[in-house]
């Protein structure tokens, strides 16, 4: 494969990144703790989806290669997502009376409890959707990009939905008074804004989009019950690279470390053939650098970052 | 200590979850006394499980001493219990990679400095960030160690594991030859169902004995711990890290210290684990054993170290309880049920009793923050020694 086809699948994974880490950063800066459980919101939203798709069906024609009941599905699994939050929300966090520290903790068994229920009734086995695999694009192969329209449908709607998250951002009400929030929570609230609601908007669009992403991660590979937690602290590692409350941050972080983790063997082919001395260093770079080191070498970034600059790129307040 | 001179002055001086822990525990032992009896559970299997408790609580006391004292969130449990697995699995089995055939202790301490030299490279850069830095930082190391393990195949086996464990007393004049001589018992409590204690009985109750001695030095050691000044900036820094500093304590210092202690601790239980389970495989570094771990020490009572043991036991409880309830009840598999009832544990315990079920006593510094001062608390420490003894 050629850069520009890492560079293609890069584009493709870092969407679903991105959708996942907008939410959590959204959910870190208003709700102001660091939820754990937002890795299973994303298996609940692809585990929503095949259900649906496995009844509704195709809907006779298709865009992109994906039939017109995939993107029902796509609705009901984001919607399905938002309402599991807003739920465990209402039911579990609100009556908590501790600090964010506690509720960490607490979305750690939210978390496990998500799971639990998806794994006894769907077993732990990987699925996948009855979606027939899609072969490369062929005008494209030349270039050695080796992108499906599922893949070209993937980034196409993760660009629709975080336009529209910008919008709502940044020219409705909602978004003034969810920046607000994440700015100031005190200040926000005497000034007559609803902090409830808008905290309930807030996981809302933050577990919408992060259903997405697991219908998307679904597409892209497979599902599993493990499929959400296993990319949690990869979306971790792209909040934080962005800076924690930024959403603009989130998307930046997601973008670079999924690029990251896509590109990784094509830096192990950097490393081979560049001719490092000593010896022993070459050889040691050689096997870290290595596919199987992809999300370790997130995980190390992600420390470096909170070490050196724990603000990330975007900084802290520039929602 | 007076329990048994003044059973009901005892009884009437504990406070209300402890007398509810003492009934179930009373109620618990019963029940497994019953099973025992009627040769429903196995002696040996009943050993092992008693083996896998004092591992739980050994692993909760090292988080206990992080979490707990310092309230350092360490979510890298699984990695310091993996790296004492591995250190001693690979110095002493037949099938190590790398070295192979030590003297089980060589293994011990190897595993004991591979710890400290882990703690030290996680702690190094994590111990300064804020505290849910702290949390997602040290998970994310602890997956690095957990990638190391599975794919540096030259070094661990990659995700065959290692096989070919001995005993932890192999090698020792009596005790390595001790179940092989001991006499097979035969028991007949209910006429019909014997019980036989045979060689691995004998084997089982050297591990349960190893395990007590690991456990009780760690009990009685973080006990003084807590105890000396040194425990107590460990507690100032946990409630107010900022008050800490400005009384001239170097905090970042005293937080690692308090890391590589808890660490070396867990690494004991991954020696431990490695010994009684004679395999070790890559998916022991799983993160499910952190929150185990977790489970534990909240469920107890953060910083008290009975609590730990309590929440090692439920532990172990949830583990092979639904193991058991999938062969004899319902058929469902048991990995999830216990998942589920993981986090049905952890979000009861924060919605209902964030301080744990047997929170540490007397032992706030600010008078004011002591829920019950007027009931006129015994001398400290008292209770504490006195719940230790009596929780099983």
């Amino acid at each position: 494969m050629t850069v520009l086809g890492y560079l293609a699948n890069g584009l493709v994974f870092s969407s679903i990144i991105v959708l996942g880490s907008i939410g959590l950063s959204l959910v870190y800066s208003i709700a102001d703790f660091a939820n754990f459980a937002h890795g299973d919101t994303m298996t609940v939203g692809a585990y929503a989806a095949l259900v649906t798709f496995g009844a509704v069906g195709g809907l006779g024609g298709a865009v992109l290669g994906l039939p017109y009941g995939f993107f029902l599905a796509l609705v009901v699994g984001i919607a399905v997502a938002a309402v599991v939050a807003v739920g465990t929300e209402k039911l579990v966090y609100e009556p908590l009376d501790i600090d964010s520290i506690g509720l960490l903790i607490t979305s750690i068994g939210i978390a496990f409890i998500y799971r639990a229920v998806i794994q006894i009734r769907f077993g732990s086995d990987f699925t996948r959707y009855g979606i027939q695999p899609l072969r490369p694009i062929e005008a494209l192969v030349p270039y050695g990009v080796r992108v499906t329209l599922h893949d070209v449908a993937i980034v196409g709607s993760a660009v629709v939905l975080v336009a529209g998250l910008h919008v709502l951002l940044q020219y409705t009400d909602l978004g003034r008074k969810m920046r607000a929030m994440a700015d100031n929570p005190d200040l926000a609230r005497v000034s007559g804004i609803r902090t409830k609601r808008v905290k309930l908007w807030t996981w809302v669009i933050g577990a919408g989009l992060a259903g997405a992403g697991g219908v998307f991660l679904g597409l892209f590979n497979q599902l599993s019950p493990r499929m959400g937690f296993n990319l949690l602290l990869v979306i971790f590692a792209a909040v934080i690279l962005g800076g924690i409350g930024s959403v603009y941050g989130a998307m930046a972080g997601g973008f670079l470390i999924g690029m990251i983790n896509q590109l990784t063997p094509f830096f192990s082919g950097v490393v081979d053939s560049l001719p490092i001395w000593p010896g022993w260093l070459n050889a040691a770079l050689e096997s870290l650098v290595s596919i199987e080191y992809a999300n370790a070498i997130a995980f190390v970034i992600m420390v470096a970052v909170l070490l050196v600059r724990p603000n990330g790129i975007a900084g802290e307040g520039a929602t | 200590m007076s329990l048994l001179s003044d059973p009901e002055a005892a009884i009437a001086d504990l406070s209300r979850p402890e007398k509810w822990v003492l009934g179930v525990s009373a109620a618990f032992a019963l029940f497994l006394l019953a099973a025992l009896l009627t040769g429903a559970l196995g002696p040996t299997y009943f050993l092992f499980l008693v083996g896998l408790a004092g591992m739980y609580a050994l692993l909760s006391f090292g988080l206990n001493a992080q979490w707990g004292y310092t309230g350092l969130i360490n979510f890298s449990v699984a990695a310091f219990f993996g790296i004492g697995a591995y250190g001693s699995a690979l110095m002493t089995a037949d099938s190590s990679p790398i070295a192979g055939g030590f003297n089980p202790l060589v293994g011990l301490v190897v595993a004991l400095v591979l710890a400290f030299v882990l703690a030290l490279l996680i702690g190094i850069p994590t111990l300064r960030l804020r505290a849910d830095y702290l949390a997602i930082a040290s998970l994310g190391l602890a997956e690095v160690v957990r990638l190391i393990v599975l794919n540096e195949r030259w070094l661990t086996n990659g995700s065959a594991g290692v096989r070919g464990i001995p005993s932890f007393f192999e090698g020792w004049p009596v005790l390595s030859t001790f179940p092989e001589t001991m006499p097979g018992l035969r028991l007949v409590v209910i006429p019909g169902s014997p019980i036989l204690l045979e060689t691995s009985f004998w084997r089982a109750s050297l591990n349960v004995l190893l395990v007590l001695a690991f456990a009780g030095a760690t009990f009685l050691v973080l006990r003084r711990a807590h105890q000396s000044p040194w425990g107590r900036v460990l507690r100032t820094i946990r409630s107010d890290e900022d008050l800490a500093r400005a009384l001239g304590k170097n905090t970042y210092s005293f937080k690692m210290q308090s890391f590589v202690l808890g660490s070396l601790i867990m690494a004991l239980a991954g020696v431990f684990y490695t010994h009684l389970n004679l395999y070790v495989g890559p998916g022991d570094l799983d993160p499910i054993t952190t929150f185990y771990a977790w489970v534990a020490v909240i469920l107890g009572g953060s910083g008290s170290n009975r609590g730990a043991l309590f929440g090692g036991i439920v532990i172990v409880t949830i583990r092979e309880g639904t193991r058991f309830l999938n062969d004899v009840a319902l058929p469902i598999d048991p990995a999830p049920l216990r998942l589920l009832l993981i986090g049905v544990v952890i979000v009861a315990v924060m919605r209902y009793r964030p301080q744990g079920i047997l929170p540490p006593q007397r032992e706030l510094i600010w008078p004011s923050a002591v829920d019950d001062a007027g009931s006129d608390p015994p001398a400290s420490g008292v209770r504490e020694q006195k719940g230790g003894g009596d929780d099983e």
